[in-house]
């Protein structure tokens, strides 16, 4: 041959594009779940946002918990980053690729999601969504059937949270908010919430309401520039606790800590103690765990030939310092 | 573009055997997950495979462009937001399909060629001029969307999608269609030519009497152009236009681009490598979610794939040397 060196090329690629492989099925080894002889065990995907969240963590703990109890063969997977619909619904693709029973899904866009969601009823694979609402417009257009939906009040909350700043605030002052990301309906429905129960107080008046994607660092970021331009505000609504958690650092660094009424959403672990230390007023808490928990169950129940309620609310409550103890 | 000789046979001979290991490489890969699970090798898992890599794809051919003349392209994942925005709002304005496509691909074009003028005519860096276009392009895509998605199409858009033609999807044959045309552009024409003599030596090439501005400013274009092609598919299979869609999008592109021999030092690289390098990405992704193996192990696993396969070029260049 006229040319070792490219042919080398070529056999040495193979290998380390083999070797690649091997390394991620070694790597994947202890978490394969054995489709073909799961034996009568039913098969249920859970496909949520994202995994590095404490909250969908617990979903996870939730559900694997009832899968454990009721026999059921679980995958979990989510993709890398939260807002990622579109590589959510290759996961949903994939997944229906191997005849799982049962779908559970947390979208990550709520509208996006329908596309996804219709290529399961095709394969007929009974959907279970969980903590966001299938958008109702795209949900009809797609003629999705959902087997139920299993969500946190999130409108009941915000409400809460809203009307509590109302009392520790005695009905005066000056309110911004920290929004998650725009357009999703758990955002959506919490700031609606929290809107309608300050509505009522003609003292409290929002100066300002900004998204801060849900994430810490941002919360962080978009506060203190919310402080910038109302440097005498007198309390936040972040619409969950990372942003709460990122105003709280942007509170300390303005030197201006006990002086701000903070009230989260998710009551995570951070916000607890937070909660504890005073430097944190309230935080609406879901029970994702509970969530995680009733999404399995109601899709055993489809499986089994069962028909669970169409709609089934998650337990939601305020954390304060008092009921924090 | 005027059909130019072929190269020398011992240079296709060349191009073809690296080509060929990329190719040994993917098919090593189907082989192993054809072992590890019943349902990989199966038709329509398959067409799912080709379905969801065909986005990435369309990115890549305009990257392996940029990649070739010696560039980069960071705004690729911006370009597919905002003409994906375009496009969704001129659909809902009543617009036209071919009308609303059109001006995607319009406004993806001069972002692109916008990228080309900053490098060429403001001799910025390839990186720092497409790394602002990155941040313009979203940011407009967010202040036009107002952040918020743009959805619900109706059904002639969504079927090129969910269309389908003897089977097989519309995003796959949209797909082949653009490869066959791109990889004659790139091989025979005065177009592909000047690509890789820009990108392996500009001095020489502009000495040569090309007019190297011109024709890397274009080069810019067609990578909006594809990008806002991407965006096209993206909405249509999400049935939603998103301001934050396509981030991380240029790393997938430069990945498979990567994967398939190209090098980033310009002057050499091929369409087919990009489209196998891309196709490497989509079936482990695929494989490992029918494994069901976490997200976190795949990062690590597709992340080790590209390190590989640049290490090999890398080493066997210094050993040719």
């Amino acid at each position: 041959m006229r040319n070792p060196i490219r042919i080398q090329s070529a056999a040495l690629r193979a290998i380390v594009l083999l070797l690649a492989g091997l390394a991620a099925v070694t790597a994947a080894c202890n978490r394969v779940t054995q489709p073909a002889s799961s034996g009568g065990r039913p098969r249920v995907a859970f496909v949520m946002k994202t995994l590095n969240h404490p909250f969908f963590l617990d979903m996870q703990r939730g559900a694997e918990d009832a899968a454990k109890r009721l026999d059921v063969d679980l995958v979990v997977q989510a993709a890398e980053r939260e807002i990622d619909v579109e590589k959510q619904m290759q996961i949903i693709e994939n997944l229906i690729q191997t005849g799982v029973q049962a779908l559970c899904v947390t979208p990550s866009g709520s509208k996006e999601i329908a596309s996804a969601i219709a290529k399961a009823n095709r394969a007929k694979i009974p959907v279970v969504v969980a903590d966001t609402r299938v958008d109702p417009k795209a949900a009809q257009d797609a003629q999705l059937t959902l087997a139920s939906f299993i969500g946190s009040d999130n409108y009941e909350g915000g409400r809460l949270a809203g009307e509590h700043l109302v009392k520790v605030r005695q009905g005066k002052g000056t309110v911004a908010i920290l929004e998650g990301i725009p357009g999703h309906e758990t955002g959506d429905s919490r700031l609606r919430g929290f809107r309608d129960a300050v509505k009522a107080s003609p003292g409290i008046t929002i100066v300002a309401s900004q998204p801060a994607n849900w994430e810490r660092d941002q919360g962080f970021t978009v506060f203190q520039n919310i402080l910038q331009a109302n440097p005498s505000l007198d309390a936040v609504f972040a619409c969950n606790d990372l942003m709460a958690l990122g105003a709280i650092e942007a509170i300390a660094a303005a030197g201006r800590t006990g002086k701000i009424t903070v009230i989260g959403f998710d009551a995570l672990e951070d916000a607890r103690k937070a909660i504890a230390a005073g430097t944190m007023d309230a935080s609406v808490a879901q029970s994702p765990r509970e969530m995680g928990r009733m999404a399995v169950e109601a899709a055993v129940q489809v499986i089994k030939g069962g028909t669970p309620a169409a709609e089934q609310k998650v337990p939601i409550q305020l954390i304060t310092k008092q009921s924090n103890q | 573009m005027t059909p130019v000789a072929a190269p020398h046979w011992s240079a296709r001979l060349a191009r073809s055997g690296r080509q060929l290991g990329t190719l040994a490489g993917l098919v090593a890969l189907c082989l192993l997950l054809w072992a590890l699970t019943p349902f990989f090798l199966t038709t329509s898992n398959l067409l799912n495979v080709l379905e969801q890599t065909s986005i990435n794809a369309i990115v890549a051919v305009g990257m392996t462009f940029v990649i070739i003349s010696s560039g980069i392209d960071l705004s690729v994942g911006s370009i597919v937001a905002l003409a994906g925005v375009i496009l969704g709002s001129a659909l809902q304005a009543g617009w036209p399909v071919p009308l609303a496509i059109a001006a995607a691909l319009a406004v993806g074009t001069v972002c692109g060629l916008v990228n080309g003028v900053l490098i060429t005519a403001g001799r910025l860096p390839p990186f720092i001029a497409t790394l602002g276009m990155m941040s313009v392009a979203r940011g407009l895509a967010l202040m036009y969307a107002e952040g918020r998605p743009i959805s619900g199409f109706a059904e002639p858009f969504r079927q090129l999608a969910t269309g389908r033609v003897l089977g097989i999807p519309a995003p796959v044959l949209i797909t082949a269609g653009l490869y066959v045309f791109a990889h004659f552009v790139l091989a025979r024409t005065v177009f592909g030519r000047y690509t890789y003599a820009i990108g392996g030596n500009e001095e020489a090439s502009r000495l040569s009497g090309i007019a190297v501005r011109p024709y890397k400013t274009a080069i810019y274009g067609v990578s909006g152009l594809m990008s806002a092609g991407a965006a096209v598919i993206l909405t249509a299979r999400l049935n939603s236009a998103q301001p934050t869609a396509g981030v991380m999008y240029e790393l997938d592109a430069i990945a498979a681009t990567v994967i398939g021999g190209t090098s980033l030092l310009g002057g050499e690289g091929t369409l087919v490598g990009a489209l196998i390098g891309a196709l490497i990405m989509g079936v482990l992704r695929n494989g490992l979610n029918l494994l069901g193996v976490s997200s976190f192990v795949q990062q690590v696993v597709i992340g080790v794939v590209i390190i590989g396969a640049v290490l090999i070029d890398t080493a066997l260049k210094r050993r040719r040397a």
